[in-house]
């Protein structure tokens, strides 16, 4: 641990005010969503503690018939916005997190098999990343979670939507970490130490697994952590086309959906805070991301 | 012959960086006249190239010309360097690779220099480029042809021909052979001598390489560390260099005969000092073999209009 | 809110590649042969066709396989002779390959099948709908490349004036945006609070028989204002910063400097030398951006209620309407195919160096 706070990389931290600034609010955004059970007010699922009559209440003002104050007002049901923003952080970034994980996973395994063993595979895998590049991963996951909700069941579509969610997602952003794998694991499959591990017999998976992999994962993590901000712009814009989050179980972009129908009632506050908390959400992981890029790995650029 | 074209007083070129600010070239004073070819010698760094770009004003910041004058035609020019760009002084880069616009035609490029500087019509100018191309001994027909499809010794006389296209009076050739194959390098120097004979352009001939100069030059400006270390004509820096530090030079450069073969190139101990590290004194001071007292203290100036250098006064 | 080095680093690199390089691929004698650039365009063309048939395919997949057309067609509670002979009529026993050439037959002839969901034929949803988006993405391309080219010189030419500077930091802003969040916003701005503009549909479009505009009337202009910003913004953005980027590299060469030796003006060392070589990889990239214009059009129609075929794929892809699904699929894969194609072949008609580059190439040198 002592080491880590000498070393360069810590400095460079210190140094950056962006970076220090970005991961605090990831940090604050992330205890908020993991506490959210303890923080909330209310449990905005409830429905019996739910009261109609709270409906369209204001920010700091008490609503004209109970008299209730909340934070950052309520929505048509009543809901408090406030507990409402704290679950849908949580399912934006539950969602975000597993999508990149599962993205992460494939790719650096589909770029480990492609550098690795070469031949048709590689040519495989590649063509198949190339092709997948031409299209944009917003339309990818859309596709994906079309196709998804087809195949299942009309009554397990709602219940299913979370899981459908992260598939779509993740299988849209696999290709960034499989071509920066596929060329580390080119570069370090020449290297002895590569060598001195098949001389002494292992086989190609454990080759793979547990002596290149270590090796190429400080650009997965800038990558990862790159991808993390895009899967969360892409789970809060499909979840705000209607084909995302179900509304039994909000994230930001279905607030932000919901916020938009009263816009026009002047209710603003239903929008808005749903909104900022996605823009900063979104914000401080790129700047981290990008910090952690340029300074970490420059070639990356 | 005689009659001076550019006259360099004091010249200064300064660098702010962070660790404080950098003369690139110190205090120069030199002058060119006309139909002369001056070689400009040193090893990189040591303010050659810097000269040049100052004539023309092309220094990039956070560089700049913070002193001395530059007089031209007994005009002082410095203040508008620009108006003399391309008409009456045009300059001949490195790397013939880079110095032409891979996107637009040979021609194109000829052509639209004509037209800058001189007054006449389309027609006319792409006569002239015909005839500028035919002069460098390239196939008037290929007007038409991207710079990729000439070898580098073509472009460099494709570049060679965009200089003298305008008539200029000087042209500054900033190291013109170092990118081309040693073979190919005689003749693009040949030709530029020549045809700069042929016209009475002055040529200034910056370089590192000893042969070049002594080839193509009839006078040979010494550069150390941005100041003037000795001047004079090719035959006397040749055969009598004054400084130690042209001594050195001479010593170091390699030259294919029989006496030599087999024996160890003479090295100049040390290297050039950065800029910011600068000794008092003499610049050339810590790596020279004859240095003293005075060197260390005391910054020699240019003596007798040969060489800056405290043994000049000890021999006289 | 893809930052726009990340976005450079993956999607459209293979062509991006060619276009960073300021040096010639090789030294060549510069004949054009036609016989040889016949041979690369065919061989593009190849590749293209390829990626159309593989489109073609997951299209095909998902339209036989994704839902049970003969449940979406006749209904759960359908007597078995009638299914039979729905089966044996839409050739759902044939062997696979029959079937996915008689796929790719029909929509050749642009016969998509009958939509689950509006049982109408899915070419003529399409065809009613197609004029609204292209509209839009035509309004925002040029919004988008005129403004983005513009800013992108201006803030590389004046790298260290004050509004270069504000132009570049609110352009950071662009690109985190959302594109959804920037139409919703605009629509608070412009549409509630100032009452400028409006704030969904296209407004009165005037039927030229073939195609309904909105380019005619008052109200269809108004109307595609917001949207076409809110789809532009993040190109224009993209546009601005690759422009910058590349003038500043350009401005480095040496070829540049050279210009500027041999006296030619400021004027035309930046519009007549540098702007060109800018505009090689920058034009790359804007064309192949138009296909991302066509498919985040989905987002800024579901904002803004635009009848386009966005909206019609996010209704099917929320209604589970599988032909429209997959009629969309193609089209827009073939749509990216197509601006593919075009933006290399237009490529090779800019850069010289890449076109007897490839030729040798294709001559087998």
């Amino acid at each position: 641990m002592h080491r880590f706070f000498d070393s360069d990389f810590f400095y460079a931290f210190r140094r950056s005010p962006i970076a220090i600034v970005s991961l605090i609010v990831v940090v604050f955004m992330v205890l908020s969503a993991l506490l959210a059970n303890f923080i909330a007010p209310t449990n905005p699922f409830d429905a019996a503690s739910l009261n109609l009559m709270n409906g369209f209440t204001a920010p700091m003002e008490p609503n004209a018939f109970t008299g209730e104050t909340f934070l950052l007002g309520t929505d048509d049901q009543g809901r408090d916005l406030f507990s409402a923003i704290l679950f849908g952080l949580r399912v934006s970034l539950f969602v975000g997190l597993m999508a990149v994980g599962l993205a992460m996973v494939l790719g650096v395994l589909l770029g480990l098999i492609a550098g690795y063993v070469g031949g048709w595979l590689d040519t495989l895998i590649m063509r198949l990343a190339d092709i997948q590049m031409t299209f944009p991963s917003i339309l990818i996951a859309m596709l994906i979670f079309g196709v998804a909700r087809g195949l299942l069941p009309a009554e397990l579509r709602e219940e299913m939507a979370i899981t459908v969610l992260i598939l779509s997602i993740g299988l849209s952003e696999w290709v960034n970490f499989a071509r920066t794998v596929r060329g580390s694991t080119m570069v370090e499959k020449e290297k002895e130490y590569v060598a001195a591990a098949r001389l002494i017999g292992l086989n190609r998976w454990q080759i793979m697994l547990r002596h290149i992999l270590p090796n190429v994962l400080g650009p997965v993590l800038v990558i990862a952590t790159i991808t993390l901000a895009l899967a969360i712009i892409a789970e809060a814009t499909l979840s705000f086309l209607g084909v995302g989050a179900p509304r039994t179980e909000p994230s930001l972009g279905t607030l932000i959906r919901i916020g938009q129908d009263f816009l026009f009632s002047g209710e603003w506050w239903i929008l808005l805070f749903p909104a900022l908390t996605l823009l900063a959400l979104a914000l401080s992981v790129n700047l981290f991301g990008d910090w952690l890029r340029d300074t970490l790995n420059p070639r990356l650029r | 012959m005689t009659e001076t074209l550019l006259e360099l007083k004091g010249l200064e070129v300064t660098f702010k960086t962070r660790r404080g600010t950098l003369k690139a070239v110190d205090d120069l004073s030199l002058s060119i006249k006309k139909g002369e070819i001056l070689g400009i010698v040193g090893e990189s760094g040591a303010g050659k190239s810097m000269t040049g770009a100052a004539i023309i004003g092309l220094i990039d910041p956070p560089g700049r010309v913070s002193a001395g004058e530059v007089w031209f035609e007994q005009e002082r020019v410095d203040a508008h360097p620009e108006r003399l760009r391309g008409r009456q002084i045009s300059m001949v880069f490195q790397d013939p690779l880079t110095s032409l616009n891979p996107l637009r035609t040979v021609g194109d490029q000829l052509i639209e220099t004509i037209l800058v500087h001189m007054n006449v019509s389309k027609s006319e100018a792409v006569q002239r480029a015909r005839d500028g191309l035919a002069e460098v001994g390239i196939d008037p027909d290929r007007l038409n042809a991207y710079p990729h499809a000439f070898s580098g010794g073509m472009r460099q006389r494709v570049v060679v021909a965009l200089a003298l296209a305008t008539e200029p009076k000087l042209v500054i050739a900033d190291e013109p052979t170092t990118a081309l194959d040693v073979s190919v390098q005689a003749q693009v120097l040949d030709l530029l001598k020549k045809l700069c004979r042929e016209r009475g352009t002055s040529v200034m001939l910056i370089t590192h390489d000893m042969g070049v100069i002594a080839q193509t030059s009839d006078r040979i400006a010494v550069m150390y560390a941005g100041r003037l270390a000795e001047i004079g004509s090719t035959r006397e820096v040749l055969t009598n260099p004054q400084h130690p530090y042209t001594q050195g030079l001479m010593a170091s450069t390699p030259s294919v005969d029989a006496k030599s073969f087999g024996k160890t190139l003479f090295q100049i101990p040390g290297s050039m000092p950065k800029l910011d590290a600068l000794p008092n004194g003499c610049a050339f001071n810590p790596r020279c073999n004859q240095v003293h007292e005075r060197c260390r203290t005391e910054r020699p100036p240019l003596m007798s209009d040969r060489a800056a250098c405290w043994l000049m006064e000890t021999a006289s | 809110m893809r930052s726009v080095p990340s976005l450079l680093e993956g999607r459209n690199r293979p062509l991006l590649r060619y276009a960073r390089r300021d040096r010639p691929l090789e030294i060549c004698e510069g004949s054009i042969n036609i016989g040889a650039m016949l041979l690369i365009i065919l061989r593009r063309l190849g590749q293209s066709v390829f990626v159309l048939f593989l489109v073609a395919f997951v299209s095909f997949m998902i339209f036989r396989y994704v839902g049970n057309p003969v449940d979406n067609l006749l209904g759960q509670e359908a007597s078995n002779d009638r299914r039979d002979a729905l089966i044996e009529a839409l050739g759902l026993n044939d062997p696979l390959h029959v079937q996915y050439f008689s796929f790719v037959g029909r929509a050749l002839q642009f016969d998509f099948g009958i939509s689950y969901r509006t049982a109408q034929p899915v070419a003529d949803m399409i065809l009613q709908r197609l004029p609204a988006t292209l509209e839009l993405a035509l309004v925002s391309a040029i919004f988008a490349i005129v403004l983005g080219v513009v800013a992108g010189v201006y803030t590389a030419i004046n790298r260290r004036g004050f509004i270069a500077n504000t132009i570049l930091s609110s352009s950071l802003i662009g690109v985190s945006l959302p594109t959804f969040l920037i139409g919703v916003l605009l629509i608070w701005v412009f549409s509630v609070e100032l009452k400028w503009l409006p704030s969904f549909g296209r407004g009165e479009t005037v039927d030229l028989g073939f195609w309904k505009t909105g380019f005619l009337s008052v109200s269809g202009l108004k109307s595609l204002i917001l949207p076409g910003i809110t789809l532009g913004l993040y190109q224009m953005t993209l546009i601005m910063r690759l422009t910058r980027a590349e003038m500043l590299e350009v401005l480095r060469q040496d070829y540049i400097k050279f210009a500027r030796a041999r006296g030619l003006s400021d004027r035309a060392v930046y519009f007549s030398h540098a702007l060109k070589n800018t505009l090689v990889p920058v034009v790359t990239i804007a064309g192949l951006q138009l296909g991302s214009i066509v498919a985040f059009a989905i987002i800024t129609e579901t904002v803004f209620q635009w009848p386009g075929v966005g909206l019609m794929f996010i209704n099917a892809v929320y209604f589970v309407d599988i032909p429209v699904m997959s009629a969309y699929l193609l089209l827009v894969g073939t749509l990216f195919v197509i601006i593919n194609l075009i933006v290399d072949l237009l490529y090779l008609v800019i850069d010289p160096r890449l076109r007897d580059g490839q030729l040798k190439q294709a001559r087998g040198q």
